[in-house]
């Protein structure tokens, strides 16, 4: 069969997949641009066209700024931390110890709870009257009084970061610990004969054969905590003053709270052109370690 | 001095024993090949005198200086494994001199032994390449260079071929004789391929079920194979074995009348009435008239394959199958019957029972 009717063949086995794709997501996306460009509320009206008023709004508005800036720290903080923990969690599984296959189920706990029982979970932990972290802390005399963790805009978003890393890193975990078992005995042996000590083991080799799995991981959890929504919304709803307000939970004011259509969709779309360039740019960047390894 | 002693080594993997006392002295410059089937423990061995597994009872002696509980970097030895071990993302220069690097070695005086071993192992032209960018037999090379570039007392190969084709395992194995001969190193070398082991080893220990059943030099263990096992295990194609039984009068080969007179260093040896398996080597018969002056076996001929250098003979006497290495032009019908005489040299005896060879 030549080149070209394998195509076209191919193109015809794909156009149902193609058209229920155009259906769901096509139709709904374009449906957003259009009302990006109106003042549209939530209820009532069409909306009238405004160009791209909405779009200049929000950039310069500073609400956007500020969940921009909001977004990027718990982000980057808890997604460093998640590959921080997750890798050592690993190495630490890695070993030969009693009890080890226990402790890896154990581990992935965390993160199979669905993410409103743990956010629930840590809002206990919480508590600024009677929740166990208040309780430990002052009981070893690291605290005088009790805190309000999740009330006081200096302390709510390294909170909802620690939560966040409790659900998360397990998944980090997992997948360092897939990478790590793929590691030939007979290169920890050789390195042994050799004379590596750990830190160089972990450098040459190990590392090697963590850094394709760990980039996946990498592109998987900062992609996700980008459009995080649910943990802060169940915990904080975005508060207090604001100083939770990721940029998923702005668009939800926006959009449903405050009832502009027009302007949420507008922000919505700039988080998704957001969350598309960085997923290009890990693309890139899981290519480029993929192939220095090959 | 010895170079590696190894004293009574034992290693149990909970209830099995893997290991079962292993003595082996070896003098520096030597060439030890553990030579065993799939799963006797050569590896094992090979593990417990490079420090990578624990023995469970033994000493193991390099130099003179015990090593229990050292750690493989401070033993003085270098290992190669079966598939290379090498890391993936360093080039060949930095592989080669890892282990002059982990110890600290300057970088000029690394960098002249790494030129020096890669030139010994022709690889100069491949130093800044990644172990990817190389072929298996390169590979290979690298490998062997990374562990030649230290100098240890002792150089451990576990099946360092096997995952070679063919032909360049022969010429890999070529090189290792030459290297072997050119430095003189003491290596202990692990392979299940017995052509390997007559070609390299200046002695070969012959494993079965964690034990020694052999160790003596090539011609030793092919000349005068110790138990049953060793004479199957080693020569190619295997030794001929026919059941038979001690006679006053000579050797009774079982379905057959016809008497072998029993060699004169056995007449001690084998009392009357024993059986026996009676091991003769296929290139030890030659095709003769049927004249009952010597000592010939009459074999019913069902094959004849020509493999080049050498014909290959199949047959069966009184039931018992035999194979005859002849030379390639050796005019022989299928389906004659033909009397193969031996020297007395070349009649081995093993006790039916023991599988131990009888003395001489
Ligand atoms: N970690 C282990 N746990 C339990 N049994 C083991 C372990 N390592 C090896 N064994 C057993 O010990 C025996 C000897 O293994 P070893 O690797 O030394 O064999 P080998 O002679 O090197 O075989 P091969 O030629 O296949 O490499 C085998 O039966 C194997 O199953
Ligand atoms: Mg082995």
């Amino acid at each position: 069969m030549s080149g070209t009717s394998m195509t076209t063949r191919a193109w015809l086995l794909l156009l149902p997949l193609l058209a229920v794709m155009v259906a769901v997501i096509g139709w709904p996306l374009a449906d957003t641009v259009g009302l990006s460009f109106t003042d549209a509320k939530l209820v009532g009206t069409a909306g009238n066209f405004v160009g791209i008023d909405n779009y200049v709004k929000t950039i310069s508005g500073s609400n956007f700024q500020r969940s921009l800036i909001t977004t990027a720290e718990f982000a980057i903080i808890s997604v460093f931390a998640e590959m921080v923990l997750g890798v050592l969690a690993a190495l630490l599984l890695n070993q030969q110890f009693y009890g080890r296959t226990v402790l890896r189920g154990l581990m992935i706990l965390p993160w199979a709870l669905p993410t409103v029982v743990n956010a629930t979970l840590w809002r206990l932990i919480y508590n600024p009257e009677y929740g166990a972290l208040n309780a430990a802390l002052t009981q070893i005399g690291l605290l005088d009084a009790y805190r309000s963790w999740l009330g006081e805009p200096g302390t709510a978003l390294a909170s909802l970061i620690v939560a966040d890393c409790w659900k998360n890193f397990p998944l980090v975990a997992l997948i360092a610990l897939a990478a790590l078992q793929a590691v030939p005995r007979d290169i920890t042996a050789a390195s042994l004969v050799d004379g590596a000590g750990p830190f160089s083991r972990f450098r040459f080799v190990i590392l090697p054969y963590l850094a394709g799995p760990l980039m996946v991981a990498l592109v998987l959890r900062t992609i996700e905590a980008f459009k995080v929504f649910d943990i802060i919304w169940v915990m904080t709803r975005g508060g207090p003053a604001n100083s939770t307000r990721t940029l998923s939970i702005l668009v939800y004011q926006e959009a449903f709270s405050f009832q502009r259509a027009g302007s949420g969709a507008s922000l919505a779309l700039i988080v998704t052109l957001l969350v598309a360039v960085l997923a290009a740019a890990y693309a890139a960047l899981v290519r480029k370690t993929a192939g220095s390894n090959a | 001095m010895s170079a590696l002693e190894i004293e009574n080594i034992r290693k149990t993997y909970g209830a099995i024993e893997t290991l079962k006392g292993i003595d082996i002295s070896l003098d520096s410059g030597e060439f030890l090949v553990l030579l065993g089937s799939s799963g006797c423990g050569k590896s094992t061995l090979l593990n417990i005198i490079a420090g990578l597994a624990e023995a469970s009872g033994g000493d193991v002696r390099i130099g003179g200086r015990s090593v229990l509980g050292v750690h493989p970097k401070d033993r003085d030895i270098a290992m190669v494994f079966q598939s290379y071990a090498l890391y993936p993302n360093l080039s060949v220069r930095r592989n080669i001199g890892f282990g002059l690097e982990m110890r600290g070695v300057p970088t000029a005086e690394r960098e002249k032994a790494v030129l020096e071993t890669a030139k010994l192992l022709q690889i100069e032209n491949l130093l800044d390449r990644k172990p990817g960018q190389l072929s298996g037999g390169q590979r290979q090379r690298v490998a062997i260079g990374r562990a030649l570039v230290r100098k240890p007392q002792v150089f451990l190969f576990d099946e360092p071929l096997s995952n070679l084709d063919a032909k360049l395992r022969m010429e890999m194995r070529t090189e290792l004789k030459r290297l072997h001969q050119m430095l003189g190193t003491t290596i202990v070398y692990v392979t299940h391929d017995q052509i390997e082991a007559m070609t390299l080893a200046t002695r070969i220990a012959v494993m079965r079920n964690g034990r020694i059943e052999q160790l003596g030099t090539p011609e030793e263990v092919y000349d005068h194979p110790a138990t049953l096992y060793v004479a199957g295990f080693v020569g190619s194609p295997p030794m001929n074995v026919l059941d038979g039984v001690a006679t006053g009068e000579g050797l009774r080969l079982d379905g057959s009348d016809r008497l072998i007179a029993l060699p004169v260093h056995f007449k001690n040896a084998v009392p009357s009435g024993k059986r026996v398996k009676i091991g003769i080597r296929p290139e030890a018969l030659r095709l003769v008239e049927d004249d009952d002056r010597q000592p010939a076996l009459k074999v019913a001929v069902e094959v004849v394959e020509l493999t080049g250098p050498e014909l290959v003979v199949t047959g069966r006497v009184g039931g018992q199958r035999v194979t005859a290495c002849l030379p390639p032009r050796t005019k022989l019908a299928v389906g004659t019957t033909q009397a193969f005489a031996f020297d007395d040299d070349a009649l081995h005896l093993f006790d039916a029972e023991t599988e131990l060879a009888f003395g001489r």
